[in-house]
C-alpha cells in the first residue's frame, strides 16, 4: 500500500509530503508544510524525475519500486540539483544502478561537489534541445538557467504536452491527497502560499523567468508537472499570467500594502489612521502589516502583490528601524521594481527615517516611485499631521481609483 | 641677453600710460560707481591701434609682436582693470580664433572691422554646467540645410551685449564629449540671439558682462569655424593666448595698487616719519616690487614665446598663475598700507582689491592653470572611457514639464483645463498684496513686462489668479515696478504655497532656488530655450502679453471668494527612469550595468555591454560574456 497518484496514462505521482520542517531553506515559514514531487514514467523504457528531501527517502523508494513493478529502471532524469529534490538520487541509484543518470554539465559537476558517489554509473550529458526517446514518449531537455540556479533544466514530453518544470510553477503546501490544481480552491487557498514562493525565492530573477516563459510560449503544454505543489492541467493560462506579472515586476492588484515599525505603538497608530482615511475614500484593498511579527517572506510576497506601499518608521539610531531596514535590504536583493511608496517617518528628537528610507529606495532598488506627500510625525500624531495625512490619503486615493476624491 | 623691453616696447608703453592716464584715470571711480561700459574710451582704443595689435596689417592690425599686447592690456588696467579686460576679451578671445582658424574670407569679413577697433569681439564657451569642463557643453547646434540652428545659452561672457561679433562654441555631435563640440561666428542682431541683464559684478564693473540666449538662431554654414569638432582645440588655444592678456591685466592692477600704496606710504607720517619707513611696511612694498618684476619677466617671456611660434601653453598658464596670485596679495596689502583710507570708495586701492580677484578666476581658473602645468610637466593620466556622468536635476526638482501648444487661446484653454483637474479653484482668491511667504499662489512676472503700464495687466492676472503679486528680481531692483520685497529668488522671499506663474522669467538659478518648493510652477515665456522650462509642470512657449489677457479672461476678473485655508498641494513626481543598457548573467543572475562597468577586470565605468571586449567573462562565476541577456525594463509604467 502505497501513496502514489496517477497523473496520465504511463505517468504517476510518487512523491513525498512534509509537515514536520517548520523553515523551508531554512528561512521561510511553512505552517501549510510542502510537497517534494518526484514521478515515474512506465513506457518501453522506464524513468523516474527527480527526486525528494533526505528526510523522505524511505517512502519514496517504496512508492517508486510499487509503481515500477519490478521492472528495471532505465533512467533517473535530473532537473534540478537543490536538495530537496536530489538528495535521493545517490540512494535511488542505489537501488537501481542499472540506471542511467540524465542530467546538464552544470548538474553533474553539482553531483561532485555535494558527494554524490556513483561509481561507474552511467551517465548522460544532455545539451539543449536534446532528445530523449522512451518508446511511445519523446522529451525533449530544455535549458532554465537560473530559474532559480544555473544547472537547471526543464523537460518537456513531446507526446502528452507534459513539462516537468522544475521548481518553476511550485508553491508552498503539503498535497495532503490532493494531485491536480483543479481539486482545489487555488486562488483562494493555494495562492498566497505559491506568490510567497516564487518571489521569495526566484523573485530576483525575473528576466530568467521571462525567457523561459519566452521558450514555453513556443510548445504546446497541456500539463505543468513542477517540483512543489499540485500539477497544473487546467486554466494553465492564469497560472503563467502570475508568473508573467511577477517576473515583470508588475503589481498583481491596485491597492495599498501599508508596513509598520512602531516601538511604543505611535507609529502603529498613524498607520491605523490612514488604513481608516483610505477606507473612508474608497480604499478597500489595503493590507496593514507590524514588520516587527510578519515574516520578511509575507511582506516580500504582499510587495509582488500591490501596487503602493506606504512605509512608516521610527527613527532608530539615527537610523531605519533595523527590522524595517531588514525588508527593504530584501526588496533590493529580490530585484523588486516598479512600486510606488509613501513615506511616513517618525522621530521625537531627529526624525530621520524618511529621507533615509527614500535613499536606499533610490539607491538600491530600481524604478521605485515615491510619492511626495511624505508625513512627519514628532513622537505621537497630532492634530498639525492632520493636513499632511489626508493629503497622503488623497493622493493615494487618486491613484488607487483613478479619480479625484473628495 | 638683457632681458628688458626694445626701446620701441617702452615708446609704445609711454603712449599707452599717457592715454590711459589723461583719457581713463579721470573717469575710472564714476564707470565703476555707475557699472557703465566706456563706449567713447573703446572708440578711441581703436583709434589708437590697440584693438588689433597682434594682427596682421593686411586684416586691419597693427602687426606688433605679443609683448606690445602684453604692455598694452597692463598699462590700460595699471589705471582701469575694467578697460583691461575690454581689450584683452576683445583681442585675445574674440579676435584670435578667427585670426588663427578663420579662412580668408572669414578673416576680411570679421577680423579686420574687429582689429580696426571698428567693431568689438567676444567669447561664448562658459555655460551652467560647462565652465572648466567644456564636456559639458549643452548648446547645441544642428544643421539644417545652409545653416546650423543654434540652441542654449552662455553664462559670464566678457563684452556682453557690447560686442558686435561672438566666437560661440557649441555641440555639434552629442553625446562624444569635447570632440563633438564646434565654433561659430555669431553676429550680434542675428534672429533669436538675444542677452540677458549684464551681471552686477564685484569688480571690473567698467566692462560688461551677460548672457547670451541661443532661441532658434540661424548661423550660415560658412560661419561654421575650423571643421567640425574642432572646437574644443579652438577654445583651449584661444585660451593659452588670452592668459597672457589676463596675466597682464592682473600685473597691471598690481602695478596700480602698488604705486598708489608706495605713493601713500611715503606721505602719511605717523610716529614722526612716513609710514614708509615703518620696517614691516617696507618689507611689505618690497614683496611687492618683487612680486611684480618676477610676474612681468614670466609674462614677457610667454609672449615672446608666442610671438616667435613656440610652445608657450604652459609658460602662459604660469604667467597667469603667478601673476594673478601675487596681485591678489599685492591689492590686500596696498589697501592694508592705506588703512581706513583704503576702505573708502573713491580711493583706487579700494577699486583694485575688487579688481584683482577676477584674474584668478576667469579664462580658467587657477585650479585649472596648475592643472594645465601639471600636465605639461607630468603628462596626462591614464585616459579612461569617461563615467556616464547622470544628468543633472533642475534645480526645482523633476517636473511634468508639460508644454501646451496650438494657438495662443487653444495653450490657454488647456493650461487652464489641467490647472483645474489638478484641483485649483479659481473662484477663490488672495488678495495681490499678500507677502510672498504667506501666499498660496503667485503670479510673478520678470523683465519681459516691458513698459511700467503693463503691470496693470499683471496685477490684474494675479486678481484673476486667485493670487499674489510678485516679480523677478530685476523687475524690483532695476526697474523698480514693485517693491524690493515682492520679488521671489534665493536672495529675495521664497516662494513656499502651491501654484506659481513665472511669466516673461527666463530662470535665473537664484529665482529658481526661490521657487523649488512650489507645487505647481506654470512658465510663460517667448524662448523655448529658457531654463524655466525645464523647471516647469506646465508651459506656453509664446508672448506674454498676448497670454495675459486670454489667462484673466479664463480665469474670470469678477470678485473671488476668500481663498480656504492654505493646504498643500500634491506634487506630482514623474515616473522613474528605467536603468539603460543593464545585461544580466544566465550563470549566476550578476548585472552587468555600464554606469559602473567592471574596472576591477579591466572595463570602465560608462562602457557599453557591447563594447566589453570578447574575452570578458563573468566576474562572479566566469560565464562568458554570451551568456547574459539584456534586461527589459518595463515601459510605460502606469
Amino acid at each position: 500500500m502505497n501513496n502514489v497518484r496517477k497523473v496520465c496514462d504511463d505517468l504517476y505521482w510518487v512523491g513525498a509530503n512534509d509537515h514536520r520542517t517548520a523553515l523551508f531553506e531554512n528561512i521561510f515559514p511553512i505552517p501549510r508544510g510542502v510537497s517534494y514531487n518526484s514521478y515515474v514514467l512506465l513506457d518501453e523504457k522506464t524513468a523516474v524525475f527527480d527526486s525528494v528531501d533526505w528526510n523522505y527517502g524511505n517512502e519514496y523508494l517504496h512508492n517508486v519500486e510499487e509503481t515500477l513493478a519490478g521492472r528495471p529502471l532505465d533512467y533517473i532524469i535530473v532537473n534540478h540539483m537543490e536538495p530537496d529534490h536530489c538528495a535521493s538520487v545517490g540512494l535511488m541509484h542505489q537501488a537501481h544502478p542499472e540506471a542511467t543518470i540524465v542530467s546538464t554539465e552544470q548538474a553533474f559537476q553539482m553531483m561532485d561537489q555535494f558527494q554524490f558517489d556513483f561509481g561507474d554509473a552511467k551517465k548522460q550529458v544532455v545539451n539543449e534541445f536534446d532528445t530523449l526517446s522512451l518508446g511511445k514518449h519523446n522529451l525533449l531537455f530544455v535549458y532554465a538557467p537560473m530559474v532559480h540556479w544555473p544547472e537547471v533544466m526543464m523537460t518537456f514530453d513531446t507526446t502528452n504536452g507534459v513539462l516537468f518544470s522544475a521548481d518553476a510553477f511550485g508553491t508552498f503546501g503539503a498535497l495532503d491527497g490532493v494531485l491536480f490544481n483543479d481539486e482545489v480552491n487555488f486562488e483562494r487557498d493555494w495562492l498566497p502560499d505559491a506568490r510567497r514562493y516564487l518571489t521569495n525565492i526566484v523573485g530576483k530573477y525575473g528576466p530568467q523567468v521571462q525567457a523561459i516563459l519566452a521558450k514555453a510560449g513556443t510548445i504546446d503544454i497541456k500539463m505543468l508537472c513542477p517540483l512543489h505543489g499540485p500539477v497544473w492541467r487546467s486554466n494553465l493560462g492564469w497560472f503563467i499570467d502570475k508568473y508573467d506579472k511577477w517576473s515583470k515586476y508588475e503589481p498583481e492588484e491596485k491597492g495599498v500594502m501599508i508596513a509598520y515599525a512602531s516601538m511604543y505603538g505611535h507609529t502603529a497608530y498613524t498607520a491605523q489612521v490612514l488604513a481608516s482615511l483610505l477606507h473612508e475614500r474608497g480604499v478597500h484593498n489595503v493590507a496593514v502589516y507590524d514588520v516587527s511579527n510578519t515574516h520578511m517572506s509575507q511582506l516580500v510576497s504582499e510587495t509582488f502583490r500591490l501596487s503602493h506601499v506606504v512605509l512608516a518608521s521610527v527613527t532608530y539610531n539615527l537610523g531605519i528601524y533595523p527590522i524595517m531596514h531588514n525588508y527593504l535590504m530584501d526588496l533590493a536583493a529580490l530585484n523588486v521594481q516598479n512600486r510606488t511608496f509613501a513615506l511616513i517617518e517618525n522621530g521625537t528628537w531627529a526624525a530621520k527615517s524618511g529621507d533615509l528610507m527614500e535613499e536606499l529606495l533610490n539607491t538600491q532598488c530600481k524604478t521605485m516611485d515615491i510619492m511626495s506627500d511624505r508625513v512627519t510625525v514628532n513622537s505621537a500624531l497630532n492634530e498639525g499631521n492632520r493636513s499632511d495625512m489626508e493629503a497622503l490619503a488623497d493622493a493615494l486615493a487618486e491613484d488607487i481609483l483613478g479619480k479625484k476624491s473628495k | 641677453m638683457l632681458y628688458q623691453c626694445t626701446e620701441a616696447h617702452e615708446a609704445f608703453r609711454k603712449k599707452v600710460r599717457s592715454f590711459a592716464e589723461g583719457e581713463i584715470k579721470s573717469l575710472a571711480f564714476s564707470l565703476d560707481q555707475n557699472d557703465q561700459f566706456p563706449d567713447e574710451i573703446v572708440k578711441k582704443m581703436g583709434e589708437l591701434g590697440l584693438m588689433g595689435i597682434p594682427y596682421p596689417k593686411e586684416y586691419g592690425g597693427a602687426g606688433l609682436d605679443a609683448i606690445y599686447y602684453a604692455i598694452a592690456v597692463e598699462e590700460l588696467s595699471r589705471v582701469d582693470g575694467g578697460v583691461g579686460v575690454i581689450c584683452s576679451a576683445h583681442t585675445s578671445l574674440g579676435s584670435y580664433p578667427i585670426a588663427a582658424f578663420g579662412t580668408d574670407e572669414q578673416k576680411k569679413k570679421y577680423l579686420t572691422p574687429l582689429a580696426k577697433g571698428e567693431k568689438l569681439g567676444a567669447f561664448g564657451l562658459t555655460e551652467p554646467n560647462a565652465g572648466s569642463d567644456a564636456g559639458g557643453t549643452e548648446t547645441i547646434a544642428e544643421l539644417d540645410g545652409d545653416f546650423y540652428i543654434l540652441n542654449g545659452g552662455k553664462v559670464f561672457i566678457t563684452n556682453a551685449p557690447k560686442a558686435d561679433t561672438y566666437v560661440v562654441f557649441a555641440v555639434t555631435t552629442p553625446g562624444i564629449g569635447v570632440k563633438g563640440i564646434s565654433a561659430f561666428i555669431v553676429e550680434k542682431g542675428w534672429e533669436g540671439f538675444s542677452f540677458g541683464d549684464p551681471y552686477d559684478k564685484m569688480g571690473i564693473r567698467s566692462s560688461s558682462t551677460a548672457e547670451l540666449i541661443f532661441n532658434n538662431v540661424k548661423v550660415p554654414k560658412e560661419n561654421l569655424l575650423g571643421k567640425e569638432g574642432q572646437g574644443f582645440r579652438i577654445a583651449m588655444e584661444t585660451l593659452d593666448g588670452g592668459r597672457i592678456g589676463i596675466a597682464s591685466q592682473a600685473l597691471g592692477i598690481g602695478q596700480g595698487a602698488y604705486e598708489a600704496a608706495l605713493a601713500y606710504a611715503k606721505e602719511r607720517v605717523q610716529f614722526g616719519k612716513p609710514i614708509a619707513f615703518q620696517q614691516n611696511l617696507s618689507f611689505k612694498l618690497a614683496d611687492m616690487a618683487t612680486q611684480l618684476r618676477a610676474s612681468r619677466l614670466m609674462i614677457y617671456s610667454a609672449a615672446e614665446l608666442k610671438s616667435n611660434h613656440q610652445p608657450y601653453s604652459m609658460e602662459a598658464a604660469m604667467a597667469k598663475l603667478y601673476a594673478s596670485d601675487c596681485t591678489h596679495k599685492i591689492v590686500d596689502e596696498a589697501l592694508q598700507i592705506h588703512g581706513g583710507s583704503g576702505f573708502i570708495k573713491g580711493i583706487d586701492v579700494e577699486r583694485f582689491y575688487r579688481d584683482a580677484k577676477i584674474t584668478m578666476i576667469y579664462e580658467g581658473t587657477n585650479e585649472i592653470m596648475r592643472l594645465v602645468i601639471a600636465n605639461h610637466i607630468i603628462g596626462r593620466p591614464p585616459k579612461k572611457a569617461r563615467a556616464v556622468v547622470e544628468k543633472a536635476e533642475p534645480i526645482t526638482g523633476i517636473r511634468k514639464n508639460q508644454i501646451f501648444t496650438g494657438t495662443p487661446q487653444e495653450a490657454v484653454d488647456q493650461l487652464v483645463a489641467a490647472l483645474k483637474k489638478d484641483g485649483y479653484d479659481f473662484s477663490v482668491g488672495i488678495p495681490v498684496d499678500t507677502p510672498i511667504v504667506d501666499a498660496e499662489r503667485v503670479v510673478s512676472v520678470g523683465k519681459g513686462i516691458g513698459d511700467k503700464a503693463n503691470m496693470d495687466v499683471a496685477r490684474k492676472l494675479a486678481h484673476a489668479a486667485g493670487a499674489a503679486l510678485g516679480s523677478s528680481r530685476p523687475v524690483a531692483e532695476t526697474l523698480k515696478y514693485v517693491p524690493l520685497n515682492r520679488y521671489v529668488g534665493m536672495s529675495g522671499q521664497k516662494f513656499r504655497g502651491n501654484l506659481y506663474f513665472a511669466l516673461g522669467i527666463s530662470g535665473a538659478n537664484q529665482h529658481l532656488r526661490g521657487i523649488k518648493d512650489a507645487s505647481t510652477i506654470v512658465a510663460i515665456n517667448t524662448n523655448a530655450g529658457a531654463p524655466i522650462f525645464k523647471n516647469c509642470d506646465y508651459g506656453i512657449v509664446g508672448d506674454m502679453h498676448e497670454i495675459m489677457p486670454l489667462l484673466i479672461k479664463a480665469f474670470g476678473e469678477g470678485e473671488k471668494k476668500p481663498a480656504p485655508a492654505f493646504k498643500r498641494k500634491r506634487r506630482a513626481l514623474p515616473k522613474k527612469l528605467a536603468p539603460v543598457g543593464v545585461w544580466v548573467c544566465m550563470g549566476c543572475g550578476h548585472e552587468y550595468d555600464p554606469k559602473y562597468g567592471d574596472p576591477e577586470n579591466g572595463v570602465a565605468p560608462g562602457t557599453e555591454f557591447e563594447r566589453i571586449p570578447d574575452d570578458w567573462v563573468c566576474p562572479e562565476c566566469n560565464k562568458e560574456k554570451s551568456h547574459y541577456i539584456k534586461v527589459q525594463f518595463q515601459k510605460n509604467r502606469s
